[in-house]
């Protein structure tokens, strides 16, 4: 029918029926959202079954940004693998590299400087803070409001610069890289950066009171595709989407990798209505948590950054020798806290330095299966609330 | 996807949109839609003059003209009133009814009666005619609903249409249509206000209680269809 | 057979024909002439161009005026034996009164009076008026929605088209929607999908016939113009719905379903809201509801009292409903249904759909003009004109037009209610469905109700300029200044504290500031 035609071939597409209700016979709707959906955060695709405006399932479809970069992985040297990390979850290339770089690290035992750790820190933290304005940005689209995506750009440009003049790229970064970080800071990298951070952190109130604290934006997302902690935990969730669920989860924390333990910040997580400001319609684990999560985050990534400033330490930016290392006949596996969730890098060594097997757990992959779970029942405007509360990156879930 | 979409653009359709709005102004300038005083060749811009010159009654409509536009409009309504019949998809079906409503708006609008023409425009062609829509979009099984009748449907509604036909069509022939000296004054809507209030007060307020019972029985049948 | 014709394979040179090659020669002839122009005198040309309209129209209504003079002194020195103003006369009869009159030129200029007598020919010149003045709102009003958008993004909207903060971008933009391939889906129905456009433009035209912009200035004085433009404004959503249901995609259908659950509840506490001022005033005429808010601020409709207060604010929430502009612009909401029920159209089809929807804007902001916010009076109220000694000359005239009464004063109260319809879609995020219709059926429907009951007993027990009336009257009054000179003040000191952009954005200097 029109332009949503369905394919054939999946069983949810087969069985339309009415449904009886009453004497009304109301007509049940497939529809097809995306993948070239402005409301799907690239290409994902959503199958609906829907009776008017209600929303009976809605099954996620992947798979079509998908660049066999798991196989990549396995006829490359490390080293030359981690552009490719990078155009994985594009919105925090920084971590992706971080991840990847960790897991080589470890799996072959190369020590990174302190200074290389600490930069390291601060560069994954701003990735997150850019990362988190673009999904709050893009959360005010799916609800309507247009504005708050451009101050969230506006200032992500700002973090976006500061990379520019470290690394010389704007979103595919390689930055951080086998061994500590490609370049070491430029000057008065750290002045700029304290700018940027008392230019900033006002500016998160503003943000709340434009769209997070907004009426209607509470109405949109209050109650609104809530997962209970022991649902989150069930299907994996993982980053703001299970802490809004109340669970008190996140790797920094609770097994911290680099330096995360040196340094005193607190894991936001989701809170009940009625409670330090939290609008009264809102219970954990719903729209609005998942997405105040972030916002509260970003503050926390801040104080993460000013203390790193304060502790950096002079010293090399990359341990010695990091090319054509010969990977050992051994595996291991790494996760670390992304801005969506725990990335994890699965890799094995076979004595050759290309690895045997590279395998990706990726937190929007996981996370972007609970969504038929909650989107039963739900209203179709309820949909985009939901899938941009989760904050997918098709490039790492599909990869 | 065949060429068909590809078509030079413009094709007239500027010309569809001063025709429409011509339409409307036709029977604007010619039936008695404006008050009368603004008949007298006065326009609104100078319609000043109005309150300090005293102007004379208006002079005749043309009427040649005034009868070409109700052949119009009634022939649109002729025809529109045809096509609700012979359609068989529901929402053109919709379409042509609203042509009909809306031919005779105008022919209300021709007669005078703006208030009633008004009100019909709003209440069937903006209120009913949209539920109408809606209620095919809800509760259709495809996309195209068609009305296919059975051939003993089709004779017993022709016949009683039929028979329907020829008592008006006697009846109109056979009546002795009175012709008025003077043409009828235009109702206003203050004595169309004040009848309603006075001389059909009993009415009105009976009409107005059975549309509160229309609305709390179809309330009330929502309700029990949820529980 | 038909010609396979894919996007990614070109077919042979597009040749404009017929109309629109005509359309396409002279947009550029235009393009070529004009665009050096206003490159070099942006500011001058386009005050320049305010100023000719305004002149122009002010010609427009001294001939037509001064034609009926003539008219009326003829035809009682002339055509004395009718004694009526009734009754054309003749190109002689015109020229004897210009020379009657002392008029120099009456020979030339007579031919050009002569059929101005015509109320056909005065409605064609009015109809062409109007037909302008409805091309030129929405162009202006989304070339004006960018720049504030802009602006509340902290970024600048166009800048190029045009030269001056590019002043010509929605022309540009309309002369590529018109150039746009005509596209009709292989699956819809067809003459629907082409009908469904007109039906959503045409009625936004038809409202303006019996909009006053004036006491005088209105194209056809209806006794119930209220009714009319409601039902004018209903009408435009059966396009919207046909568009959505012809369309043949299933966001259009949602789309169109929207529109009509949303349309046919916000009428009711639309009209609702419409009924208070029709009963302060006792009558359906637009004109004659104007009228009764000549004597300044105190006395516009919005401050009579409470209810009426409350009743434009309800009124302006329902208009927006009505109007689908957020936070109730579900039909079309992108981020939900692609493009809603404009989904499949492309071009000039789309643009229709466009240009009846601010269209709309402005009829919807007119009646909230005229109903509750002084019509086209200024704040000051008329008798002070005669108290000045304002007489009936033309120097006198034009003084009175700019500083009480006019359609100046109407159209800048539009603007400045188009403009807050902006501001509002600019900063709220989109309403749910369920909640659009809890909005009308719980919230503004029994609103209305009380509202409407309370007006009725405020205006039977309390007695006009009594004691309890005037306080609340001058409270009210008071407030609503407040507000207004408030938004004023911010508007200035945000202007003259602006700061530049911030960011990787604040570049010195934009193309074309």
């Amino acid at each position: 029918m029109g332009t949503t035609v369905l394919q054939s071939g999946s069983d949810v597409l087969t069985d339309v029926e009415g449904s009886e209700q009453g004497d009304l016979r109301t007509e049940e709707m497939l529809v097809n959202m995306g993948p070239q959906h402005p409301a799907t955060h690239g290409v994902l695709r959503v199958v609906l079954r829907t009776d008017g405006e209600m929303v009976l399932e809605s099954v996620p479809h992947i798979g079509y940004l998908h660049r066999c970069a798991e196989k990549i992985g396995e006829n490359l040297q490390p080293f030359q693998y981690i552009p490719y990390t990078d155009r994985m979850d594009y919105l925090a290339g920084m971590n992706n590299n971080q991840a990847f770089s960790i897991a080589i690290e470890k799996l072959v035992g190369i020590e990174v400087p302190l200074r290389a750790q600490f930069i390291r820190v601060i560069f994954a933290e701003l990735n997150r803070i850019a990362s988190h304005l673009v999904a709050f940005g893009t959360y005010g689209l799916d609800m309507g409001a247009f504005t708050p995506f451009l101050y969230a750009f506006r200032e992500r440009e700002m973090i976006l610069d500061l990379f520019e003049s470290t690394c010389g790229a704007r979103l595919t970064y390689s930055y951080i890289t086998i061994g500590g970080v490609h370049d070491d800071l430029p000057d008065r990298f750290l002045e700029v950066l304290d700018e940027f951070l008392d230019y900033f952190e006002p500016k998160i109130d503003e943000y709340n009171q434009l769209l997070s604290f907004n009426h209607i934006f509470v109405k949109r997302t209050a109650n609104v595709g809530v997962i209970s902690a022991d649902d989150a935990v069930r299907w994996a969730l993982t980053g703001p989407v299970l802490r809004a669920s109340g669970v008190n989860w996140d790797l920094r924390k609770s097994t911290p990798y680099e330096i995360y333990d040196r340094f005193d910040f607190d894991i936001p997580i989701g809170l009940p209505g009625g409670r330090e400001g939290v609008p009264r319609s809102v219970v954990v684990g719903d729209s609005w948590n998942r997405h105040i999560v972030k916002v509260w985050e970003m503050r926390q990534s801040c104080r993460i950054i000013r203390q790193a400033m304060a502790q950096i330490t002079d010293g090399p930016h990359i341990a010695a020798k990091v090319k054509n290392v010969k990977l050992p006949d051994d595996e291991v596996y790494v996760e670390i806290e992304n801005p969506r969730g725990q990335l994890g890098f699965y890799v094995r060594g076979d004595g050759s330095s290309i690895p045997a097997r590279v395998k990706v757990r990726g937190p929007s992959f996981c996370n972007i299966s609970v969504l038929n779970h909650v989107g039963k029942g739900c209203l179709l405007a309820d949909i985009p609330a939901i899938v941009g509360s989760i904050d997918i990156v098709m490039g790492e879930c599909d990869r | 996807m065949t060429g068909r979409g590809r078509e030079t653009m413009l094709h007239g359709k500027s010309l569809v949109v001063v025709g429409f709005v011509l339409a409307a102004w036709a029977s604007s300038a010619i039936g008695q839609f404006p008050l009368a005083e603004e008949m007298s060749g006065q326009t609104v811009d100078a319609a000043h003059r109005a309150d300090e010159q005293v102007l004379a009654p208006s002079p005749v409509p043309n009427a040649t003209v005034e009868s070409a536009l109700f052949y119009l409009f009634g022939g649109a309504l002729l025809v529109s009133a045809i096509g609700v019949c012979v359609c068989k998809s529901v929402v053109r079906m919709a379409t042509w009814l609203f042509g009909a409503l809306g031919a005779a708006a105008v022919l209300y609008f021709l007669m005078g009666a703006t208030f009633l023409g008004a009100i019909q425009l709003i209440v069937y062609a903006g209120g009913t005619l949209i539920l109408i829509i809606f209620g095919v979009m809800l509760t259709s099984k495809s996309p195209w609903v068609r009305f296919e009748c059975r051939r003993i449907e089709f004779w017993a509604a022709g016949g009683v249409v039929g028979v329907l036909f020829c008592a008006l069509i006697t009846l109109l022939v056979g009546t002795d249509w009175p012709t008025p000296a003077v043409a009828p004054q235009p109702v206003t809507i203050a004595m169309f206000g004040e009848a309603l209030l006075t001389t059909y007060l009993v009415p009105f307020e009976v009409a107005s209680v059975l549309l509160l019972v229309v609305m709390i029985g179809a309330a009330y049948l929502a309700r029990q269809e949820r529980s | 057979m038909t010609r396979m014709s894919v996007p990614w394979r070109p077919g042979g040179k597009q040749v404009h024909r017929g109309p629109a090659a005509l359309v396409a020669g002279i947009a550029k002839a235009l393009y070529a002439t004009f665009a050096p122009l206003v490159r070099a005198f942006p500011g001058p040309l386009l005050i320049g161009a305010i100023v000719a309209v305004i002149v122009g129209v002010w010609i427009n209504y001294l001939v037509f005026e001064f034609v009926d003079d003539s008219l009326v002194a003829s035809s009682t020195n002339l055509a004395g034996e009718t004694g009526l103003l009734g009754g054309p006369l003749a190109l002689g009869e015109v020229r004897a009164g210009l020379t009657t009159s002392g008029v120099p030129g009456s020979g030339i200029l007579c031919y050009v009076l002569y059929p101005l007598q015509y109320g056909v020919v005065r409605d064609v010149v009015s109809m062409g008026g109007i037909l302008g003045f409805i091309s030129v709102i929405p162009l202006y009003t989304i070339w004006w929605e960018r720049k504030v958008a802009g602006r509340i993004q902290s970024r600048t909207g166009p800048m190029r088209v045009g030269g001056w903060h590019g002043w010509s971008q929605s022309m540009a933009d309309g002369i590529k929607l018109i150039c746009k391939e005509d596209l009709c889906p292989a699956s819809a129905d067809r003459p629907l999908f082409k009908l469904a456009p007109y039906l959503a433009f045409v009625p936004a035209i038809l409202a303006f016939f019996a909009l006053p912009f004036g006491t005088y200035w209105v194209f056809r004085q209806v006794d119930v113009a209220l009714v009319f433009i409601l039902a004018m404004l209903g009408i435009e959503v059966i396009g919207v719905i046909l568009a959505g249901w012809a369309s043949n995609n299933k966001w259009s259908v949602y789309g169109a379903m929207r529109e009509a659950c949303q349309m046919v509840s916000y009428e009711i506490p639309m009209g609702m809201a419409l009924l208070i001022p029709i009963m302060v005033v006792g009558s359906l005429s637009l004109t004659t509801v104007g009228d009764t808010q000549s004597e300044g601020w105190t006395s516009w409709i919005v401050f009579r009292s409470p209810f009426t207060f409350a009743a434009a604010v309800a009124y302006f929430v329902a208009a927006l409903a009505n109007c689908k502009r957020a936070p109730f612009d579900l039909p079309e909401s992108e981020s939900e249904l692609v493009a809603g029920f404009h989904t499949e159209y492309s071009g000039f089809r789309w643009s229709l759909f466009f240009f009846g929807e601010y269209a709309a804007m402005f009829v919807v902001s007119g009646l909230c003009v005229i109903l509750f916010l002084g019509a086209w009076y200024s704040p000051l109220p008329m008798s002070l004109a005669d108290r000045w000694g304002l007489g009936d000359s033309v120097g006198a005239r034009a003084i009175k037009g700019l500083l009480f009464a006019g359609p100046l004063w109407f159209v800048a109260k539009c603007v400045f209610l188009l403009y807050v319809q902006i501001w509002i879609r600019w900063t709220l995020p989109r309403i749910r469905i369920d909640q659009v219709l809890y909005a009308c059926i719980q919230v503004l429907l029994p609103l209305m109700m009380v509202l409407l009951l309370g007006h009725t007993l405020y205006e039977l027990f309390v007695p006009v300029h009594g004691f309890v009336w005037t306080v609340f009257n001058l409270v009210l009054s008071l407030i609503g200044a407040v507000f207004v000179l408030g938004m004023i003040f911010i508007a200035t000191y945000g202007f003259w504290n602006r700061v530049g952009l911030v960011g990787s954005l604040g570049v010195e200097t934009l193309p074309g500031s």
